[in-house]
């Protein structure tokens, strides 16, 4: 079935954004239009306040000494030089720091190394000082004697019988860190260094393997890769002469990281106070809570305030990059190329700790295993490894993009084996409406087919191609994510303006725009009439923090339902002032309330309200956190590439990205999403990858890790589809995580199509890619 | 970064005796680009930091016997200089390959020589068009060709109290065509995998009269490929001729490998872009002529 071209929208990059989505029952005053950031002045006339802008009275610099072995026994530490010297305030080793281990799923990160290091780059002492420069001299007058001891680095190796054991101690666990929602979870199985494994099964894929048509079974690498963010990692611990810690941390999720930091430091939550910055990017590498133990203890030594940001060198060597992972898949097909089993293992290389990794739990990385298909048996095995290397952290869809460069490679190698297209083995193969996933979950308004058919006709898929040009395509489904509690409080001043008060940050996807044009939505209102304010951890309610593609809907949830009692309150009191009952009041399309016969505006209501002492009014909301939804998102890549047959080198030279939307909020923020994901979806394709050596990364700086340019980008067309089924109240489907994941495997198999090589590690490069020309050659 | 005292002197004869009295204490600095990476990276640790950007003498373009340009002049000002396009077409050429428009407006020529560093793109243009660097001690002064100025990793012929003053660009022989190519396999924003730099000038009767070939990132120092140059002179400019001459290149090379290739990649990709450098620049050559 293939939709007629009218109803698709384009979005044009090279003449702006032109698509407008406005549901006959939205207001035409907020959702769906593009509303500029409400945050955007502030950042680009530099008022924004960030972590690194906060100035306090005797302010100190914090900064680390780190181990230069990725495996080693402390035999030694002398600080009694760094202490001497003139304008250091504090210095710390692990014996000055408590036992606890800290992180989100186990513990088993300690505050400062306590007698071993277990990586390049792991912080073995931390100073206070009055400069930067004084606390960065003073770290070199530190001396410290290791004993070397036996590292792995590869999480293959890791779990060799032989390998040196990482972790010998027992690690404590996050309760219910290691519940599952799907298949058997366990942690810390009798495999050596292994953290968490993951068996996922539906169907029977053992008979169906045995008994297939044919069996296809390829193996893929895909790198360690950085966020990428601006802003480096960057805190700063003040504690009041009353013992109250306040806390200024570029975190996404300051409620989730003050709960963190309590149970390490032994402080009730409600001493701590997680106060709002704003946030650089933070492409889900702004989670864990990175310096801010040690930046704690440092002020606490010294009685004077410590602030501590990370220098780039820092963020790329000892970061909590995006784990590496190896992938294995088995897929059996049935004559018709129908996809009839899969057997997937996947193995992450979850560095020297364990405390941040994606909880295993969470759908990305194993839910995508066997993509958007049909295939009625999974078995699905993943699992998590230590190794002496640095440890990993979250990055926009934990697991997913790995994952996905597998899939959508493997689909692309099936279907030219079988001499089948691979747009046509798609199709053949993509969910529709009624089918379940791989995983056996419900999704309804499934659009997969009509979406690939949409991007494949944009795109010219069928058009003829010079020699030396490919073209390639991927998928990837995912639905908004619906976890986690999110609160909100909405308040109505006598003037009749409407304030959001939330806890969380924007991180740089423009969230609190967001937030204000659903607010608007429900009262009617222009978005101008709304105020954002980003609370403190002690005056906001609890907010679980950006994650899962969620924000739009777990706090357009909490919105939704601050407005139903908000609306309530207003009809109450405008009936009181109208004198009829609060049923008999409407909301008119500019905001007022109006009663048979009658009519009030907000701001005089509100001021009536106010001579009675019932006004400013406040009204709390929050989400009913649940499962994933069942309503999705898809998406679908298109990319050309030309390959130089001399050289190897590939130059992407055209992407279509077509994708099922439900209502899009902002045309902006929701093309912003699109291109950025695409941009860093280009990067992690085509150049970025953290090199270690010897366990110690190498790719130290941003001269030799890669990051695109603007000089990289390819010519970009969107396409989207409106009017997919998305979550309540205003019908949203996700974004954040659509554009990203899939669209390396689109490039590779583009690569594949021009020229006959396969790439089944990433980055793709010329070098690679020459190699796999001259093996053809030779077996010619 | 380790703190460090920072001079500015008004004129070269300032410059020349702060250098002479501050000695191994010491380091100029022209744009920063290369050498504020070296002491952020504790590479180099200077005590004093003197800073040329007031020596008016150091600055400026001019025409005479050839090119004049200031050790102080800006790459971006070479980019866009109508008398560099002119007179010296492969040096703007290069100098547009530089990085990017941030880095080109702060970096120099003569710092880009200094740095010593085998992997910029400014050093072998400047080869290829037979350019020589003025420098300055307080002894007096002296010319050396850029072929001869580099020693070895971020080493150059300089004293400890030397300063370029000058770059010379002799008029071009007439007749004569150039190319640069820059090969950059991930992103455009990078340096150079292998870099060349190509002049060819043609006879009367068509054959090459004399033909330059120099390389970047392709050894510890920019190099000359001296033996292609000799196997291409008195020869046809046809592609089979110059194909067969580039392999020749492989004799004047020693690459290291890095994030930007094994050693045997860069190798076969110096021969790719050694003919392919050469095609264009005798193809320019003609359309000259
Ligand atoms: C991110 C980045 C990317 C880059 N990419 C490229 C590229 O792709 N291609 C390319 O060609 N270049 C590139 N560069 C520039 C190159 O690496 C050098 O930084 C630059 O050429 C140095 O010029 P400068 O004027 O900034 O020198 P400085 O940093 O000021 O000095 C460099 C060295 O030269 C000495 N010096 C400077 N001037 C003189 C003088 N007149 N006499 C004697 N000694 C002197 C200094 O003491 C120092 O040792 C890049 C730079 C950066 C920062």
């Amino acid at each position: 079935m293939v939709k007629a071209p009218d109803t698709l929208e384009r979005a044009d990059n090279s003449q702006g954004v032109r698509c407008r989505m406005v549901a006959a029952s939205l207001s035409g005053k907020a959702v769906g239009q593009p509303v500029m950031r409400v945050d955007g002045i502030a950042k680009v006339t530099g008022r924004a306040l960030y972590a690194g802008d906060v100035d306090l009275p005797d302010l100190l610099s914090g900064r680390c000494l780190r181990s230069p072995h990725p495996s080693a026994r402390i035999v030694s530490i002398n600080v009694g030089k760094a202490k001497a010297l003139p304008g250091v305030r504090s210095v710390l080793t692990g014996a000055d720091v408590p036992d606890t281990c800290y992180g989100r799923m186990c513990k088993d990160i300690p505050v400062l190394a306590k007698g071993v290091v277990r990586f390049v780059g792991e912080k073995v002492a931390a100073v206070a000082a009055d400069t930067v420069e004084i606390a960065e001299a003073a770290l070199e007058l530190i001396d410290v004697e290791y004993a070397e001891l036996p590292a792995v680095f590869s999480a293959e190796e890791a779990m060799r019988p032989t390998a040196p054991i990482i972790h010998p101690e027992a690690v404590e666990f996050v309760p219910g860190a290691a519940a599952s929602i799907h298949g058997e979870l366990s942690m810390y199985p009798p495999i050596p260094n292994v953290i968490s494994r993951l068996r996922v099964r539906h169907g029977d894929a053992a008979s169906a393997l045995a008994s297939a048509h044919k069996i296809f079974e390829h193996s893929f690498a895909v790198p360690s890769v950085h966020q990428g963010y601006i802003e480096p990692h960057t805190c700063l611990v003040a504690i009041g002469r009353d013992g109250l810690v306040d806390v200024w941390v570029a975190n996404k999720g300051p409620h989730i990281a003050r709960t963190h930091m309590a149970a390490a430091i032994g402080v009730q939550e409600n001493r701590i106070r997680f106060n709002p910055v704003a946030i650089g990017g933070d492409f889900g590498g702004k989670g864990s809570l990175m310096d801010t133990l040690v930046c704690y203890y440092l002020a606490r030594a010294a009685g004077r305030p410590v602030r501590m940001v990370m220098n780039s060198f820092e963020e790329l060597t000892a970061g909590n990059p995006r784990h590496s992972a190896s992938i294995t898949l088995r897929t059996a097909v049935d004559p018709d190329a129908r996809l009839l089993a899969i057997d997937a293992r996947v193995i992450f290389n979850a560095g020297a700790y364990g405390g941040f990794v994606p909880v295993p739990t969470l759908h990305g990385g194993y839910g995508e295993l066997a993509g958007a298909y049909r295939v009625p048996n999974c078995a699905i095995e993943v699992l998590r490894v230590y190794t002496n290397t640095v440890p990993c952290g979250h990055m926009r869809a934990p697991g997913a993009p790995q994952v996905t460069f597998a899939v959508e490679s493997h689909i692309d190698m099936i279907a030219h084996a079988l001499g089948l297209d691979p747009v046509e083995m798609r199709r053949r193969n993509a969910i529709a409406e009624g089918d379940l996933t791989p995983l056996g979950e419900k999704r309804r308004h499934l659009r997969c087919r009509e979406t690939i058919d949409a991007g494949a006709r944009a795109f010219g898929w069928d058009k003829p191609k010079s020699p030396g040009i490919g073209r390639g395509m991927s998928t990837y489904e995912h639905p908004p994510g619906n976890f986690g509690l999110s609160t909100v409080a909405l308040t109505i001043g006598i003037d009749g303006r409407i304030t959001l008060t939330l806890g969380s940050p924007d991180t740089g996807t423009g969230f609190h725009t967001i937030a204000a044009q659903l607010v608007a939505e429900h009262f009617a209102v222009s978005v101008d009439e709304v105020e954002i304010a980003q609370g403190d951890t002690l005056s906001s309610g609890f907010e679980a923090g950006a994650s899962g593609q969620r924000l739009t809907t777990t706090i357009g949830q909490a919105i939704a339902a601050a407005a139903d009692r908000m609306k309530q309150d207003l009809a109450a009191l405008a009936a009181e002032r109208l004198n009829c009952a609060p049923s008999d009041i409407g909301i008119g399309a500019d905001g007022s309330f109006s009663a048979p016969g009658a009519m009030i505006d907000r701001r005089t209501l509100m001021g009536w309200a106010a001579e009675r002492g019932k006004a400013p009014l406040t009204c709390q909301g929050e989400n009913t956190p649940g499962r994933h939804s069942d309503r999705t998102s898809f998406v679908a890549h298109f990319a050309e590439v030309a390959v130089d047959r001399e050289t190897g080198q590939v130059r992407l030279r055209r992407i279509v990205t077509a994708h099922d939307v439900g209502t899009v909020v902002n045309p902006i923020t929701h093309q912003g999403q699109i291109e950025g994901g695409l941009i860093q979806a280009v990067g992690q394709a085509m150049s970025e990858q953290i090199v270690l050596k010897d366990g110690a990364v190498i790719t130290a700086h941003l001269g030799d890790y890669k990051l695109p340019t603007a000089m990289d980008i390819a010519e970009l067309e969107t396409i989207l589809l409106p009017g997919g089924g998305g979550t309540a109240p205003f019908s949203t489907t996700a974004i954040g995580e659509m554009s990203n994941v899939a669209l390396p495997a689109a490039i590779t198999n583009a690569v594949f199509d021009a020229v006959g090589v396969r790439l089944v590690e990433l980055p793709i490069s010329a070098e690679k890619v020459l190699e796999g020309l001259r093996a053809q050659a030779s077996a010619a | 970064m380790v703190p460090f005292t920072y001079l500015e002197p008004a004129s070269l004869d300032e410059a020349l005796a702060l250098l002479a009295e501050h000695g191994e204490d010491a380091k100029l600095i022209a744009g920063g680009t290369g050498l504020v990476n070296l002491m952020k990276q504790r590479l180099v640790r200077p005590d004093f930091v003197i800073g040329l950007r007031a020596i008016r003498a150091l600055a400026g373009i001019s025409e005479k016997d050839g090119l004049r340009i200031g050790a102080l002049a800006t790459i971006q000002s070479l980019e866009v200089s109508e008398l560099v396009r002119r007179h010296a077409p492969l040096l703007a050429e290069a100098c547009g390959h530089v990085a990017t428009v941030r880095v080109r407006s702060m970096a120099t020529l003569g710092g880009a020589m200094a740095h010593g560093d085998p992997n910029l793109d400014t050093p072998p243009a400047l080869i290829a068009m037979d350019g020589q660097i003025v420098a300055r001690t307080r002894r007096g002064e002296r010319t050396i060709p850029v072929d001869r100025f580099f020693t070895g990793y971020f080493g150059t012929v300089l004293e400890r109290d030397e300063i370029v003053t000058e770059l010379l660009i002799p008029k071009q022989p007439a007749g004569s065509g150039t190319a640069f190519l820059k090969f950059l396999p991930a992103t455009q924003d990078d340096y150079a995998t292998v870099s060349v730099a190509t002049r060819i000038a043609l006879g009367a009767d068509g054959t090459i009269r004399e033909a330059r070939v120099a390389l970047g990132a392709a050894a510890m120092v920019p190099v000359r490929a001296r033996m292609v140059e000799a196997a291409l002179s008195g020869k046809a400019s046809d592609e089979k001729t110059l194909g067969d001459a580039a392999p020749l290149v492989v004799d004047a090379i020693d690459p290291i490998a890095d994030f930007r290739g094994s050693a045997e990649y860069k190798r076969e990709m110096a021969v790719v872009h050694v003919r392919r450098a050469l095609v264009e620049a005798a193809a320019k050559a003609k359309e000259a002529r």
